[in-house]
């Protein structure tokens, strides 16, 4: 035990204790944050976006200006009446164009019925569009209903939409409220956590993969073995490294937290959907699982490899197991339920993902959770005893082939 | 102490140990010698447990292997490998560590270890910023830093320049007088000279003759002369008491033939050359070693007669 503790200790600071790992671990937030936060921030938010250039209207309809008075509010931007005879239209054009006016509407004499027109540099400004199409929409709509002579109160009235009220219940008959945002709500928390889990994986894998790999091409390995034991050393090395990322996610996760704690609301925006308690908990637990699940298997993968080389061929059938359930997802927050999903959320290589996807729908049943915690742990161990064998093996392959033979003795050898 | 017996292994077709027995009493420095692909280190492997052996067996005190017997053994092995990113004393620290050192004591005996090797100021640099020969005396460190009771160096003095070689090799007969027991291998014969007691020659993963070193040499030296002279010594070699002949400008060394007397060489230089010095020499390992391994004895032919696999040379793949 204390010659585990000894390897763990030493594989932690040489993680650790580097520049680059500082480095990353203090800039890791801001750049999380940059391919976040930034984009919902951005889109959020028009005025951040668009920079707030004034919107030109063109318009023969005399009430041209009340129309899109609401525009102005919804958008942020202020609205500069031009012209509409020919040169003014042309001045404005130039205008979009060159950016002084961030759109040009034009609004001929009877556009309720024949259809406005919309001038952007772009093309491609979807709020903008949406806003502009949804004013006009409204106010086009409300003009016909007066042409018609129809009471408008009736209008509204008649034009009412059916209301559906989507219940879910639970284990023990409660009833929850939901809706399209609790389906958008878990599905983006199961692809964070994916993406998560996807990158951790790439990042502490690789690495766990290396310095098991740079056991055997730095020739340390003989002078290890001849003081400890293979397992040993591997579950040291799975640990420690694995204990430096955690610690590198903790940190993240820490300043996360109080960016969207404290900086979000102070800079306007609403905090992230809430995640239960609960489901806070289940998150890190599968997410600390998948993670040493992954180490071991990248240590297994490491122990195989004959350099780094190989190392990158050898890990793409772990990739797999990732990717599926990435490429899967939407159909696991539909269908928690089906026999796949309930199949892959006990496959150990699969479960961390799937079984935290179902868990966020709708809770399984308990012998499901507990098969599959217990086979994740099981496999975590399995897999790296494994490594340690087929590390051990590796040693002796090292400048020459070993008869199968031989490797199988060596795997039921203690 | 450490007790082999009649282990092999082959490597395909390469029978790299062939029946190998030695055993390293308690106190002493066994060497364990031989040319290139002789199979000294395949030998060290199996005894370190790196690579199991097909047959035979590998005792310590009586005991087979074991994981907790990794502490009392040191091992330097053939192929070196230090953390390059890890500072010396660090890495010094952590190898104690492994063996189950506690910190103060492993710190005390590093900084003891370093002084002795003059490395004292590198103790904080890391061990990439080393040169390969200093690489080299941490490394040795590294295997005695726990103060181990069994050390097993595998060519120690390979890639030291003779001053560290030096260093070395007190170090080594320092752990000697402290009581520890050495088995070490190496194709030099100068330093098994200095510091056998006992050793095993070793050809082709056979023994070729095992002994006490004095024994070895009372057997299977022969009487030689170097002479120091002025003049032509071309004749010297058509001497009937002479075997062979090392030429050099000014001086010979002379092997004698059978049991020619050295006062019959004596007589037979006398008035032909102008002899500046005569010196009777003791019989060197080298010499043995050239001789044995050369594979013009008996010894050597008896050790290709008896089952010989092909390639067997190849012994030891690096």
């Amino acid at each position: 035990m204390p010659k585990l503790f000894a390897i763990i200790r030493h594989e932690f600071k040489l993680a650790a204790a580097n520049k680059a790992f500082v480095i990353l671990t203090i800039l890791g937030p801001f750049l999380i944050l940059a391919i976040t936060v930034l984009p919902g921030l951005l889109s959020a938010n028009p005025k951040l976006s668009s920079g707030g250039a004034p919107i030109a209207l063109a318009g023969e309809d005399p009430e041209a200006s009340a129309v899109l008075g609401g525009l102005a509010d919804t958008l942020g931007r202020s609205i500069v009446e031009v012209g509409s005879d020919e040169a003014a239209l042309a001045a404005a054009k130039a205008g979009v164009s060159s950016g002084t006016y961030g759109a040009l509407v034009l609004l001929k004499e009877d556009w309720a019925e024949s259809g406005a027109t919309l001038y952007t540099k772009t093309g491609t400004d979807a709020v903008l569009y949406g806003a502009v199409e949804k004013t006009l929409d409204q106010v086009a709509r409300e003009r016909r209903i007066a042409k018609s002579g129809i009471d408008p109160a009736l209008a509204r009235e008649l034009s009412r939409g059916a209301e559906l009220a989507v219940i879910k219940v639970g284990a023990d008959a409660s009833e929850e409220e939901s809706d399209d945002a609790g389906f958008m709500t878990t599905l983006f928390t199961a692809m964070s956590f994916v993406m998560l889990i996807y990158m951790t994986t790439l990042l502490y894998g690789q690495l766990i993969g290396r310095s098991v790999v740079q056991e055997k091409t730095s020739k340390t390995v003989e002078v290890m073995l001849s003081s400890v034991s293979a397992r040993e050393l591997m579950f040291g090395k799975i640990l420690g490294l694995g204990l430096a990322g955690l610690l590198q996610y903790g940190v993240w996760a820490a300043i996360a937290m109080l960016l969207s704690s404290f900086v979000a609301p102070a800079l306007g925006l609403a905090a992230p959907p809430a995640v239960s308690a609960a489901n806070l908990g289940w998150l890190v637990l599968f997410f600390v699982l998948a993670f040493f699940l992954y180490a071991s298997g990248y240590a297994a993968i490491g122990a195989a490899a004959e350099d780094e080389h190989h190392l990158g061929q050898l890990a793409w059938p772990l990739l797999v197991f990732l990717i599926v359930p990435l490429v899967m997802i939407s159909a696991f927050v539909m269908n928690p339920n089906s026999a796949l999903s309930v199949a892959l959320s006990i496959f150990p290589m699969t479960s961390p993902i799937v079984m935290l996807i179902r868990i966020l729908v709708s809770p399984p049943p308990v012998w499901e959770l507990a098969l599959c915690l217990g086979l994740l742990v099981a496999t975590i161990y399995l897999m790296a005893s494994a490594a340690a064998k087929i590390f051990r093996v590796g040693i002796l392959m090292t400048g020459k082939r070993h008869s199968f033979k031989e490797m199988l003795r060596w795997i039921g050898a203690r | 102490m450490l007790n082999v017996d009649k282990v092999e292994k082959t490597y395909e077709t390469v029978r790299a140990v062939d029946g190998l027995s030695f055993e390293a009493r308690p106190g002493e420095i066994f060497g364990l010698i031989g040319p290139n692909g002789a199979g000294k280190s395949t030998t060290i492997r199996m005894i370190m447990n790196v690579i199991a052996p097909d047959s035979g067996t590998i005792r310590f005190d009586g005991k087979a292997f074991s994981e907790d017997m990794k502490a009392r053994i040191g091992y330097l092995p053939e192929e070196r490998g230090l953390y390059k990113k890890v500072k010396v004393e660090d890495m010094l620290l952590y190898l104690a560590a492994l063996k189950g050192v506690d910190r103060v004591t492993a710190r005390a005996s590093a900084s003891r270890w370093l002084e002795r090797f003059d490395l004292a100021e590198w103790k904080g640099r890391k061990v990439e910023e080393l040169s390969k020969g200093m690489a080299q005396k941490v490394q040795f460190i590294g295997s005695v830093v726990h103060d181990p009771d069994l050390v097993l160096f595998d060519e120690p003095f390979s890639g030291l320049d003779p001053v560290s070689q030096d260093l070395l090799l007190d170090a080594v007969l320092d752990l000697k007088r402290r009581g520890k027991t050495v088995l070490f291998s190496t194709h030099v014969m100068e330093h098994a000279e200095k510091l056998c007691d006992r050793l095993l020659l070793v050809r082709k993963g056979r023994e070729l003759i095992a002994g006490p070193l004095a024994e070895v040499k009372a057997r299977y030296g022969r009487n030689a002369v170097q002479v120091e002279f002025d003049g032509d010594a071309s004749f010297v070699e058509a001497l009937p008491c002479v075997e062979s002949v090392r030429a050099f400008p000014r001086w010979l060394e002379v092997a004698l033939r059978g049991d020619s007397r050295p006062d019959e060489l004596f007589a037979a230089l006398a008035g032909r050359l102008g002899v500046r010095r005569f010196q009777v020499m003791e019989p060197s390992l080298h010499s043995i070693f050239v001789r044995l391994v050369g594979g013009d004895s008996p010894e050597a032919a008896e050790a290709d007669a008896s089952g010989s696999v092909p390639g067997q040379g190849e012994a030891r793949r690096a």
